[in-house]
């Protein structure tokens, strides 16, 4: 029965036990989108699509079934989007970046330098937002924020100006949720509503290739933020902060890097086992590891065999962001929609991503630059009851994991990588055997492995 | 109209016939209870307040010592044309497979079971190899995709006639309908018209086809027969809805294919025959089978036919030596000198890797991978992990000189198309794919120490999955 791998192949395609199954990878019927009322906002649920024609047939059922979702995408991508009086959020362009608020225009004593005003408000009460956290990549700033979008986004200063990073703001200019304005020459407080809106072209023009922020990742951070996820810019967004010095985290590196083979443990197992079977004459110089005399058990032998070292991620030193090889380094810390999520103190992320180009890195990372991508997360070592259960759920685990986005001229794929450590679970005392029998396969409720 | 949905859904789950009760398996736990070729003798248990127990464990010591049991040591040959390690001897074919699964039978897909299919085929043996049951299977699975075709074809006929109905009957009294969109009534009618002479052009096709193959087999010509083969196979996909057709396909075919061996097998001694097949090792089981577990002697392989094989086998070190000469094709030249990451050093590094600990460790080409990660074995249960190899020079040697790092750039360099087309073989065949790579040491001063040449690479794997982040949003 060796040939089951292939019968593996033409598992039925239940949707349900697929596991790559991408819908955005599909060509959607469009006609779910008749069932969005865009004129109320009471239909928060999400409407499901529709069923697909693999096969062009005659049937005037399948033409309408056509003309119908065509006309459904027509229709919805008819609708105005207009800047609604009341969700309507001004912005104005800061070519220099951030600027501390010059002028006390709230009654406020002016800010230090560097905006570290905080024993100087006249509230302590309620701490105002420390502007030292805004980036000084900022270069728009909204000067009344309203709206879910700023619960994930922006940064607010000492006026409670919020400060908005160049993706952020071209997410939501994109999105038709802000309205950007040109910096007026003679811009005072009052006079702020003449200036010139800011078109979609301009603020492209404007916010590519600022502080960093390139089209990869730009493509990266707006797919997932329509998603639903948060983004924060992780500390490695720099390129220009090169590795440190390659040389001394190498030899650090190879320092720790014992041999699991024959190591203090390995010498005095020989020896026992030398006590225990003085008939053996075991040599790794020509062979036969395990030697030619009596053996006693299986776990013995394969004990015997571990002659190839193995790293370790637990041992592995935890390295800095920066000293990694730029564009395998974290670049977005990421937060699915169901963690809490706060701008002042963002919890841990629940994933790291880096971004990569596929046209400026055309081949896949070396060990070296793998390896450093993922000593610089932190360990996340597989925790739990049914991890402890399962073994090939702790090898796909992992000890430490990274999200690589890859992007190839816009197109974005994501690849998770986790340090699994196979040398850290012995098969050979696994009691148990393979979880699951083979022939749950054919039983009723197939379970996938 | 419930008839399309039906015929949709229905394939993935309830149109599924129930199964036939498939014979009952060998007892595999039993076959392959040893998950190595190596013996081994436990030490009979002691038990603290049973003196007795000493006893038996001193009897079992003095035994071992009077008459120290023999380790059994299998042969092979190195066949150099090939460049491959033949296994020709019927125990140890038996031995290699049944404890830790080594090898592949060369007239099989894996275990080697050509001989049991060939007595089956004889009629001396009944009872199914696992080639048949798969063949059974894949007929199986092809008449039910034939019949969900035939269902879906019905559903779409029907609709259609009923869609002419409909027109019909608009047509025939006038309707308000019918003036809003003339010119697409003019295009579907035109449509449907073309569809109905189409259908009635494949149905006159399939009677002629039918009555030519009646005709053919009256004349009982087989060369016609032969050339007739390729027009049905490209008429097939036109005709494919009728099961029919498949069926006379395959009548017509069986007996010819038949027919042959038949004729030869029956001037033959039908109770003996020689076993035809032998157990191929891969470059890299051999080598562990002989230097890490001491369980295989080989020998160079007779240069003539008939000749008797040389008596010595090949040392260890020697046998290094030309697997790594036989890594490249064509062979190196015997004097060359061993490359530090000499690919059958690399690949039996991750071998000798996973098979330390305790994977069955088996070759993956069927899935674009290097290695397959089994637990216990392939009869127990699929392989969860596909390995990739990718060689990995971190030592400072090797980027002293600006041609070693443009040599160790090349050998590590993997484009990402190769990565994703790897990966989603993977996630298609329901595997993890694990990317291992090999950290390779400067060149060796010397070859004496086998064991320490292989301690100095370093192994790291990294599990490689797409992630979706549609799926993990919460």
């Amino acid at each position: 029965m060796a040939d089951a791998d292939e019968d593996v192949i033409h598992a039925p395609a239940n949707a349900s036990t697929q596991p790559e199954v991408d819908l955005s990878d599909e060509t959607q019927d469009f006609r779910f989108l008749n069932h969005l009322n865009f004129f109320a906002d009471s239909s928060p649920g999400i409407p499901r699509r529709g069923e697909k024609d693999f096969e062009p047939n005659p049937t005037e059922l399948q033409a309408d079934v056509l003309a119908a979702s065509r006309g459904a995408m027509h229709n919805a991508l008819s609708y105005p989007r207009l800047h609604g009086a009341k969700t309507r959020v001004i912005a104005f362009y800061a070519p220099d970046g951030y600027v501390p608020p010059a002028q006390p225009d709230r009654a406020k004593p002016k800010a230090g330098e560097d905006g570290k005003s905080s024993e100087s408000t006249p509230k302590p009460a309620r701490p105002l937002p420390s502007s030292a956290r805004i980036s000084p990549d900022a270069c728009v700033y909204v000067p009344s924020p309203k709206g879910q979008f700023f619960k994930t986004m922006g940064q607010a200063d000492s006026s409670s100006r919020v400060w908005l990073l160049p993706e952020e703001a071209l997410y939501l200019i994109e999105r038709g949720s802000l309205d950007i304005r040109w910096p007026s020459p003679s811009a005072g407080p009052g006079e702020e509503d003449l200036s010139v809106p800011m078109s979609l072209q301009a603020a492209y023009a404007c916010f590519m290739g600022r502080g960093g922020l390139t089209l990869e990742r730009y493509s990266v951070y707006t797919g997932l933020k329509r998603l639903g996820y948060a983004l924060v810019r992780a500390p490695g967004w720099c390129d220009d902060i090169e590795p440190q010095d390659t040389d001394i985290p190498d030899a650090s590196q190879a320092a720790p890097a014992k041999l699991h083979g024959p190591g203090l443990a390995g010498i005095l197992g020989s020896l026992f086992n030398w006590i225990h079977d003085p008939l053996s004459t075991a040599s790794t110089a020509t062979g036969p590891i395990i030697g030619t005399g009596i053996h006693r058990h299986y776990m013995d032998v394969y004990r015997k065999l571990a002659i190839i070292p193995w790293y370790d991620p637990v041992t592995a030193p935890e390295r800095h962001p920066f000293d990694t090889s730029p564009p395998f380094r974290v670049v977005f810390h990421i937060y699915k929609p169901s963690t809490p999520f706060k701008k002042s103190a963002p919890p841990a992320p629940d994933f790291r991503i880096a971004v990569v180009s596929t046209r400026d890195q055309t081949t896949m990372p070396t060990m070296t630059q793998l390896g450093a991508l993922l000593e610089s997360t932190p360990l996340d070592p597989p925790r739990g009851e049914k991890m402890e259960r399962m073994m090939y759920m702790r090898l796909r685990h992992g000890y430490r994991n990274v999200v690589m986005a890859v992007v190839d001229q816009g197109v974005v794929s994501y690849l998770r990588i986790a340090d699994s450590a196979f040398g850290k679970e012995k098969l050979y005392e696994n009691k148990g055997g393979p979880q699951g029998p083979k022939r749950s396969r054919t039983n009723q409720k197939p379970r996938k492995r | 109209m419930d008839k399309p949905v039906a015929a949709k859904s229905g394939p993935a789950s309830d149109a599924r016939p129930p199964r036939a009760p498939r014979p009952p398996r060998p007892n595999y736990r039993q076959i392959h209870q040893f998950p190595l070729p190596v013996n081994v003798h436990h030490v009979p248990p002691v038990i603290p307040h049973n003196p007795l127990s000493l006893i038996s464990v001193a009897l079992s010591y003095l035994t071992f010592l009077i008459s120290p049991p023999r380790q059994e040591v299998y042969s092979a040959y190195f066949d150099k044309t090939t460049s491959s390690i033949h296994v020709t001897d019927e125990r140890s074919i038996n031995a290699l497979w049944q404890m830790g699964f080594f090898g592949k039978g060369s007239l099989s897909r894996s275990e080697p079971s050509w001989l049991a299919r060939e007595k089956k085929r004889r009629g001396l043996h009944n009872g199914k190899t696992s080639e048949e049951m798969t063949r059974l299977r894949r007929t199986e699975r092809r008449e039910l995709k034939l019949e969900r075709a035939r269902m879906e074809k019905l559903a779409i006929e029907e609709r259609l006639k009923a869609e002419a109905a409909a027109r019909e009957a608009g047509v025939s009294e006038p309707l308000d309908q019918a003036a809003q969109s003339t010119p697409t009534d003019d295009t579907t009618n035109v449509t449907a018209a073309t569809t109905e002479k189409f259908s009635l052009k494949k149905a006159k096709e399939a009677r002629m086809l039918e009555e030519k193959k009646a005709r053919e087999l009256a004349a009982q010509n087989a060369a016609l027969a032969e050339q007739n083969q390729p027009e049905t196979s490209s008429n097939n996909k036109s005709v494919r809805f009728s099961p029919i057709v498949q069926k006379k396909e395959f009548l017509s075919t069986s007996p010819s294919s038949l027919q042959l061996p038949d004729s030869v097998v029956d001037n033959l001694d039908s109770d003996d025959f020689p076993n035809e097949e032998h157990l191929q090792l891969s470059n890299e089981e051999a080598f562990f089978l002989a230097y890490s577990l001491g369980a295989l002697q080989i020998y160079d392989s007779p240069s003539k036919l008939g000749e008797v094989q040389s008596t010595s086998s090949i040392t260890t070190s020697a046998l290094l030596q030309q697997f790594c000469h036989h890594s490249f094709q064509p062979a190196r030249d015997a004097s060359a000198s061993l490359l530090p990451d000499d690919p059958f050093m690399i690949s039996y590094t991750v071998y000798h890797h996973f098979r330390s600990l305790g994977w069955v460790i088996r070759s993956g080409v069927k899935f674009g991978t290097d290695y397959l990660l089994y637990n216990r074995g392939p009869v127990f249960s699929h392989a969860e992990f596909a390995v990739v190899i990718i060689p990995s020079y971190t030592h400072p040697y090797w980027s002293e000189t600006e041609e070693r790092k443009n040599y160790t750039g090349e050998k590590q360099a993997r484009s990402w198309w190769w990565m994703h087309s790897v990966s989603r073989v993977q996630a298609q065949v329901l595997k993890s794919l694990v990317v291992c790579y090999v950290d390779v040491p400067p060149p060796a001063a010397s070859l004496d120490d086998i064991g320490a040449l292989f301690g100095q690479y370093k192994v790291r794997e990294f599990l490689i999955k797409r992630w979706i982040p549609n799926r993990t949003r919460d």
